[in-house]
C-alpha cells in the first residue's frame, strides 16, 4: 500500500486553525482506512481457509464490505479536501494482520473470528460510535452508519462462536485468553496514552492524539469505550466477567 | 457453586480503586500509572471481583460475590445520577445473571435507586435488600454504646439528625427519638421533613426542623449524620459541649479535627462478624479500611445475614418504612449469626482498646485514643 503523507492544507489560503482540524480528521480517517482494508485481507484470508461454499461467499462478502467502508472513509476525506493515506504495513497494523495470519496458519476459523469479530470489531464500532458523534457533517454520519453496519458483522459471528465454546468451554477461553494477550495488547499499546514504541507510522506527523480533544474526542475515550465494548461483547459470548476484568486490567498502559 | 447473596457497590477513593486493580492485575506487575487508571477505570463494565464466603457462629456458611458497579469515586455527586443509576443496573443485572438468591444494594446504591425498585432490571428468582434496615441497627446501637460510653443521659439530650428524611436518617430517628429529649430533622425537602416530624411528634418527642444547618439556634448533644456534609464546619455552633457525633454518612468524611475538638466522632453503620469473612481473591483488606477484623457497612451485610437464615427477601425496600421493630428482627437474625456492631472507631484509629470478637453486648468497654476519651 502506498503511504500518503501530503495533507492538502499547506497552501497560504489556508487558516492555521483550519489545516490544523483537517490535519486531525486526516489522520482519523486514515486509520479507519488502514482498520478497514485491513479487515479486507483478514476477510480474503479467511475465505481460502473457509471449507463449505458458503462460509466463503460469506467471507469475500464481509471483505467486499469492509473495502466499501474504506472507500466511503476515503471519499469523505475528499469532501473535506483531505487525502487519505493509509498503510496496512504501519506498526501496530502489521502486529494486528500477523495475528490474524497466524491463525490462518493454523487454519483455526474461530480463532480468526475471535480477532477480527470480537477484538478488531468491537474497536471499531466503538471507536466510530464516537468519532460519529462528534464529527461535522457527513463525515460524522458515515462514521455512525459503518458502526452500525459492523455491529451487525458481530452479530453474525455471535452465534457460531457461542456455538464453538459450547462444544468446548475452557479451550475456547483459553484460545480467548491466548488471542486477548497478542491482539488486544497490540491494541492496547496503539491506543496507550504516551507511545513507548514510537511513531504509528500511519500519522501524518506527531502523534493524532494529543490532538483529538480539538476535534471532540479523546483517545482515552476512545480506548475505555473500546474496552468496554469488548468486555460486553464476551460476555455475550459466556465469559466469565469476573475472568475478562483480570484480563482488562493486565493489558498494557 | 450455588450462589447465596451478591453485593453491590463501589471504591470510595481512587487509592481504593488503585488497589482493587492491583489485586487484580496480580503480583510481579507494574501498578497502573493514576492517569490511566482514571481513564480506564470509569469504562469497566460492572462485575464481580471476588468471590466471599461468609460464616455463622452456628457453623455454616454462605459463599457469595462482591460486584463493583465500577462508579468513578470522583463521579458521586448528583451531576452524575443518571449515569450511576445505570451502573447499578447494570450490577444488578449481573448479579441476576450470576444467580444470586439476594443481593444487598448497598449504602450510596440503595440512595441512587431511592426505593424505587422498577428501576432495577427484571428479577426472576433474585430478590433485592437495600440493607439500610441492618445499617439504622448499627447506627442507633453504635449511639447508644457511645452515650453509655460517656455516661450521658439519653433522655437529656438533643439529638440531631442530618439527612433525616432518607431511608437509614428517618428510620434512626424512629428508634431514637422516644429515648432522646428533643429531635432536630435537618434534610432539604421540607415537605418530608415536617411529614416525618408530624409522626415523631405523635409518639410524644419535641420535633424540631430545618432545611439549612444555619438556621439552627439549638446545639446538639448528639448528631447522626447520615448525609455527608460537605465541611464539618457546617456543624460549627451547633454542637454542644463534648458532643458525640456519629459519621453515617456516605463517604465518611468527618474526623475529630479541630473543627469538631473536644467532640467524639466516630464511624456508624459497621458489624463486626465473629465467625468471619473469606475473600477470593484476596481483597478485603484492599475493600475495608477498618482498623478490626471482618468489618463492614451494615447495608452490605443485611444480605449476607438474610442468607445465613435461609430468608431470601426483600427485607428492606423502598423508601421510609424501617421501624424499631423491624430494627429489632434484624438485629436479632444478625446476633444469632455472629454478626453484630462493630468496636467504634474513627479516621485517628480506635476508639476502644479491644476489638470486639466475642459478640453480644459491648457497652461497657471502654474508649480510648479518641480526640476525647469518654
Amino acid at each position: 500500500m502506498e503511504v500518503v503523507t501530503s495533507p492538502k492544507c499547506a497552501t497560504p489560503s489556508d487558516t492555521d486553525a483550519a489545516c490544523s482540524i483537517a490535519s486531525i480528521w486526516q489522520d482519523v480517517l486514515a486509520q479507519a482506512v488502514t482498520g478497514e482494508l485491513v479487515a479486507v485481507l483478514n476477510y480474503t484470508s479467511l475465505a481460502e481457509i473457509c471449507q463449505s461454499p458458503d462460509e466463503v461467499a460469506d467471507a469475500l462478502e464481509h471483505a467486499e464490505s469492509e473495502r466499501g467502508h474504506a472507500t466511503a472513509f476515503t471519499a469523505e476525506g475528499k469532501k473535506l479536501g483531505i487525502e487519505v493515506p493509509n498503510n496496512v504495513n504501519a506498526k501496530y497494523w502489521k502486529r494486528l494482520r500477523n495475528a490474524f495470519l497466524r491463525q490462518i496458519d493454523q487454519r483455526d476459523i474461530i480463532g480468526c473470528l475471535i480477532i477480527q469479530e470480537v477484538m478488531l470489531e468491537s474497536f471499531a464500532v466503538a471507536s466510530y460510535k464516537r468519532v460519529g458523534r462528534v464529527a461535522p457533517g457527513s463525515l460524522g454520519t458515515t462514521f455512525s452508519a459503518i458502526a452500525i453496519e459492523e455491529e451487525d458483522h458481530i452479530d453474525h459471528a455471535m452465534s457460531i462462536l457461542r456455538a464453538a465454546r459450547a462444544l468446548d468451554i475452557q479451550h475456547f477461553d483459553d484460545k480467548v485468553h491466548e488471542l486477548h494477550v497478542d491482539v488486544m495488547g497490540t491494541l492496547a499499546q496503539m491506543f496507550a496514552r504516551e507511545d513507548g514504541d514510537g511513531h504509528c507510522e500511519l500519522c501524518h506527523g506527531s502523534c493524532v492524539k494529543q490532538l483529538l480533544p480539538k476535534v471532540g474526542l479523546t483517545s482515552s475515550e476512545l480506548r475505555g469505550a473500546s474496552l468496554q465494548h469488548y468486555l460486553r461483547t464476551l460476555d455475550l459470548l459466556g465469559l466469565p466477567g469476573e475472568m475478562t476484568l483480570v484480563w482488562a486490567t493486565q493489558l498494557p498502559v | 457453586m450455588p450462589l447465596d447473596f451478591a453485593l453491590i457497590a463501589h471504591q470510595e477513593s481512587w487509592r481504593a480503586a488503585a488497589d482493587v486493580l492491583a489485586v487484580l492485575r496480580g503480583p510481579g506487575r507494574t501498578p497502573i500509572p493514576d492517569d490511566d487508571l482514571k481513564d480506564i477505570f470509569p469504562w469497566f463494565p460492572p462485575r464481580a471481583i471476588c468471590h466471599i464466603d461468609h460464616r455463622s457462629v452456628l457453623g455454616h456458611s454462605v459463599h457469595g460475590i462482591y460486584i463493583d458497579s465500577f462508579i468513578p469515586p470522583d463521579r458521586l455527586g448528583r451531576d452524575y445520577r443518571a449515569e450511576n443509576i445505570g451502573r447499578v443496573r447494570d450490577a444488578a443485572a449481573c448479579a441476576i445473571k450470576a444467580g444470586a438468591r439476594i443481593v444487598s444494594l448497598g449504602g450510596f446504591s440503595s440512595i441512587l435507586i431511592e426505593g424505587d425498585s422498577d428501576l432495577l432490571p427484571e428479577k426472576g428468582e433474585t430478590v433485592f435488600t437495600t440493607g439500610n434496615t441492618l445499617t439504622v441497627a448499627f447506627v442507633v446501637r453504635g449511639v447508644k454504646k457511645a452515650c453509655a460510653l460517656q455516661g450521658r443521659d439519653m433522655s437529656k439530650a438533643t439529638l440531631l439528625i442530618v439527612g433525616a428524611t432518607g431511608d437509614v436518617g428517618s428510620g434512626c430517628a424512629r428508634c431514637l427519638a422516644p429515648l432522646v429529649h428533643r429531635v432536630i430533622l435537618n434534610a432539604r425537602n421540607i415537605d418530608r421533613l415536617r411529614s416525618l416530624a408530624e409522626e415523631l411528634s405523635a409518639g410524644g418527642t419535641a420535633v424540631d426542623i430545618a432545611t439549612d444547618l444555619q438556621q439552627l439556634s439549638v446545639q446538639a448533644d448528639i448528631v447522626i449524620c447520615v448525609a455527608s456534609l460537605e465541611s464539618p464546619s457546617l456543624l460549627l455552633g451547633r454542637l454542644g459541649a463534648n458532643a458525640i457525633i456519629c459519621d453515617a454518612g456516605y463517604p465518611k468524611n468527618l474526623s475529630p479535627d479541630d473543627m469538631l475538638e473536644g467532640c467524639t466522632v466516630f464511624y456508624g453503620g459497621l458489624g463486626q462478624s465473629d465467625a468471619g469473612m473469606s475473600f477470593e481473591p484476596d481483597v478485603h483488606r484492599v475493600l475495608h479500611h477498618h482498623p478490626f477484623p471482618n468489618v463492614g457497612q451494615g447495608c452490605v451485610m443485611e444480605g449476607m445475614v438474610l442468607a445465613l437464615e435461609g430468608r431470601f427477601e426483600p427485607f428492606s425496600q423502598g423508601r421510609g418504612f424501617i421501624t424499631p421493630e423491624r430494627v429489632q428482627e434484624i438485629e436479632r437474625i444478625a446476633a444469632r449469626h455472629g454478626i453484630h456492631l462493630a468496636p467504634l472507631y474513627n479516621a485517628q484509629g480506635p476508639l476502644e482498646e479491644a476489638p470486639c470478637q466475642t459478640g453480644g453486648s459491648t457497652d461497657e468497654r471502654q474508649i480510648a485514643g479518641s480526640s476525647r476519651a469518654v
